[in-house]
């Protein structure tokens, strides 16, 4: 959850329009004009509140059907993975916490090797040129599906929707979310993670 | 607010006026001075205290005034790095500021506190009121008083028919005329004007309709805003929002799933006279879908027509350019290719800046601050932009190499770069035009200024407690214009045979006093009905 106090916002806004007509105030409201908008505080996108969410066995919410092209113009389907353990982390080249995480994943998507568990990413919000320098940058040996417009996020929303990014998620064999991780991922964390889920047998 | 309670009547003191006095006025006379309260007594007396108008409109006030912080100080919720600022350059003032939550007012356990008990004040107000009201128009007539004559209206004449007859006639009289008639032993009570506690009852609850419209808003609503350049589109989720204020109870997976891609953004200027440069039309050609893989709809959305999809409303609220870019790096390979948003900073000329940030050029990090100039002109060796539209957009960049911060620490705002870890290249800003390049030193790259793209900044808004609010709001007017306009009044008759074998008849009639005259000439009219009719019977 956000801790963004709208609900309070508003109780005010009530508040002050009940005010306004007590006082007999007129509030009309003054027709935006285009240019008067600042564009919001200029942080540019949505960080959610850190933390990882597992999700018992029993109790796992079934990943969506994801399809997409990735940054070298191959397709994915996420379904064709079913009996690996599969990593999925939304990212952008632009997004400090994302960038801090890369090394990390990068590491972990060479210690553990497919098909027991593929690494995915989602590159979300992004130009493919700045995509791929920070692909060779970070030496990131797995795909990742080019999402300029969130769709895979949004393919989601009905299960684990990423509250921001980065997130990671652990999809286990049989195609069901087993972890959600929103924020960096730690090494060992995330390890640890993986390890869990491949113990498994489905 | 005023409104919240009705002012008590000072109707006139009359035998059957008991029921026409106010709850509170009896409330207040029950409090004796010098009696001892125990446990409940206080409590009860808090409550009344809780629930007078006074402490409303106190509580209003506090509530309006503790808002004030919150537009004079930035707020943790909406722009947290301007907060972490103000710590840093007011370490004293900003720890006392933090303490008393003044950094997220709406968010601060005082503030919860006052509108909590703001809502308890109302609703305590409110609902024993709406229980009342129930109780008032659900009255029969009282019975008639014994002495007509002592009421505010009365009349009196002699009739030829037996006494029975004459009230059977003013019952049936009055009934007709659409009063509530209760008969008795030698008398007639009718009232009428029951409309009035029908219109406070409906002020009352749609009072409180009001109130749950406006927690249905806060609570299950939220508010986003997304910047979208022309030829992109986004999808309803919360990573594809630039900010993104839910209510207490809205989770990411509750966001509408529509789809909003940005086909062209047109907008129009006043082109002379002192106008010049004014905006004459905006409007962006967008097309939309409500879910995924739905089928995807034109609109034009313009500014104050805001597109509805889902319940959900997304208005056009900003437009700026955004610059395009191609940067290749020391290694020759293309490290940024697209379009960087620049934030208009004046609106005659539309002059914008922005930041672009190339964290993966090799061997070092880029960065560039830019002015972009729609229509630049040669001002004295200065250039300025003096039309918003792009005549001769031209882009002006300071160029840094380095460490741009992004690798660790927090999340940074795009549009601007951190200084504290670059270094500044040693080559002068030139004004780009479209199509021109600037080759860094030392073999740092090139960058080539490619062309502009429009954007739009979008408002999305999803307020459940709208449309209830409209309807509470009007049926609070309705309601208060029924109450004021309908007047409840009594009208009473009396009948008794006289020694004289003639029918002595009295009629009284009594209204509320507050309200407008009129009720003596209705009085009258019905005096002159009632007795015409006896008498030809």
């Amino acid at each position: 959850m956000f801790r963004l106090p709208s609900t309070a916002r508003r109780a005010v806004a009530g508040a002050a329009v009940a005010a306004a007509l007590a006082l007999g105030a007129a509030a009309c409201g003054g027709g935006a004009t285009a240019q008067d908008t600042a564009v919001g505080n200029g942080s540019s996108f949505v960080s959610g509140s850190y933390g990882t969410t597992q999700y018992q066995p029993g109790s796992r919410p079934r990943a969506p059907k994801v399809t997409g092209t990735t940054l070298t113009g191959s397709r994915f389907s996420l379904s064709a993975d079913r009996g690996s353990v599969v990593i999925m982390n939304f990212w952008g080249s632009w997004c400090t916490p994302c960038r801090a995480e890369a090394p990390v994943l990068a590491q972990l998507a060479r210690t553990f090797s497919a098909p027991a568990v593929r690494f995915i990413g989602v590159d979300i919000r992004d130009d493919p040129a700045s995509a791929e320098a920070f692909m060779r940058n970070f030496r990131i040996g797995y795909p990742s599906l080019n999402d300029p417009n969130d769709a895979v996020a949004l393919d989601f929303s009905g299960t684990v929707p990423p509250a921001g990014i980065p997130t990671t998620l652990v999809i286990d064999r049989s195609g069901k979310v087993a972890a959600r991780i929103i924020g960096p991922v730690s090494y060992n964390g995330l390890k640890a993670l993986i390890k869990q889920v491949s113990a498994e047998r489905t | 607010m005023t409104g919240l309670r009705t002012p008590p009547d000072t109707g006139p003191a009359t035998p059957a006026g008991d029921d026409f006095a106010e709850p509170e006025a009896a409330a207040a006379i029950a409090r004796k001075p010098g009696v001892r309260l125990g446990l409940m007594g206080w409590l009860r007396w808090g409550w009344r205290q809780l629930t007078s108008m006074r402490t409303a409109l106190i509580l209003l006030f506090l509530l309006a005034a503790g808002s004030i912080p919150g537009s004079l100080l930035p707020q943790e919720g909406s722009n947290p790095a301007a907060v972490s600022q103000y710590y840093t350059s007011h370490p004293v003032l900003a720890k006392v500021f933090g303490g008393l939550s003044l950094f997220n007012v709406f968010g601060a356990p005082w503030f919860a506190a006052i509108y909590l008990l703001l809502f308890a004040s109302l609703l305590g107000c409110v609902l024993p009121r709406t229980l009342r009201l129930v109780g008032s128009a659900r009255q029969p007539p009282p019975k008639a008083p014994r002495y007509l004559t002592k009421l505010p209206f009365s009349a009196s004449y002699a009739a030829a028919a037996e006494p029975e007859a004459a009230l059977q006639a003013a019952a049936a009289l009055l009934f007709g005329k659409r009063f509530r008639v209760r008969t008795g032993p030698g008398w007639v009570s009718a009232e009428k004007g029951y409309l009035r506690e029908v219109g406070n009852l409906l002020f009352h609850l749609a009072l409180l309709g009001c109130l749950v419209s406006i927690g249905l808003g806060g609570l299950f609503g939220y508010k986003a805003d997304r910047l979208l350049v022309t030829g992109t589109s986004f999808d309803n989720t919360i990573t594809a929002l630039d900010e993104f204020h839910p209510g207490r109870m809205v989770s990411p997976g509750d966001l509408q799933p529509f789809t909003v891609s940005l086909d062209r953004f047109s907008a129009s200027y006043v082109t002379s006279g002192p106008l010049l440069g004014q905006p004459a039309s905006f409007n962006a050609a967008i097309r939309y879908s409500d879910r995924p893989g739905g089928r995807t709809r034109p609109f034009s959305l313009s500014v104050n027509h805001p597109l509805v999809v889902d319940g959900v409303r997304v208005f056009l609220i900003g437009h700026g350019y955004a610059p395009t870019f191609r940067i290749t790096d020391g290694a020759g390979r293309v490290v940024f290719s697209g379009a960087d948003p620049f934030i208009p900073v004046e609106t005659s000329g539309l002059t914008s800046e922005g930041a672009i940030k190339v964290p993966d050029a090799q061997p070092q990090q880029l960065g560039f601050i830019g002015v972009f100039l729609p229509t630049a002109v040669d001002a004295g060796g200065q250039l300025e932009s003096r039309f918003p539209a792009p005549l001769n957009p031209v882009v002006s960049l300071v160029s840094y190499a380095g460490n741009l911060g992004m690798n660790s620490g927090p999340s940074q705002s795009v549009y601007t770069l951190d200084t504290s870890g670059l270094h500044r290249l040693p080559i002068a800003p030139r004004p780009l035009s479209v199509g021109q390049s600037m080759k860094l030193p030392n073999g740092l790259g090139t960058l080539t200024y490619t062309g502009y793209q429009q954007w739009v900044s979008l408002q999305i808004t999803y307020d459940p407690g709208q449309l209830p609010a409209l309807v509470s709001g009007i049926a609070v007017l309705a309601g208060l214009l029924l109450s004021f306009f309908v007047r409840r009044r009594r009208v009473f008759v009396r009948a008794e045979a006289t020694e004289s074998g003639e029918t002595a008849v009295e009629v009284g009639g009594l209204t509320r006093s507050d309200a407008a005259g009129g009720f003596e000439d209705e009085f009258s009219s019905l005096v002159a009905d009632i007795s015409g009719q006896a008498a030809t019977e």
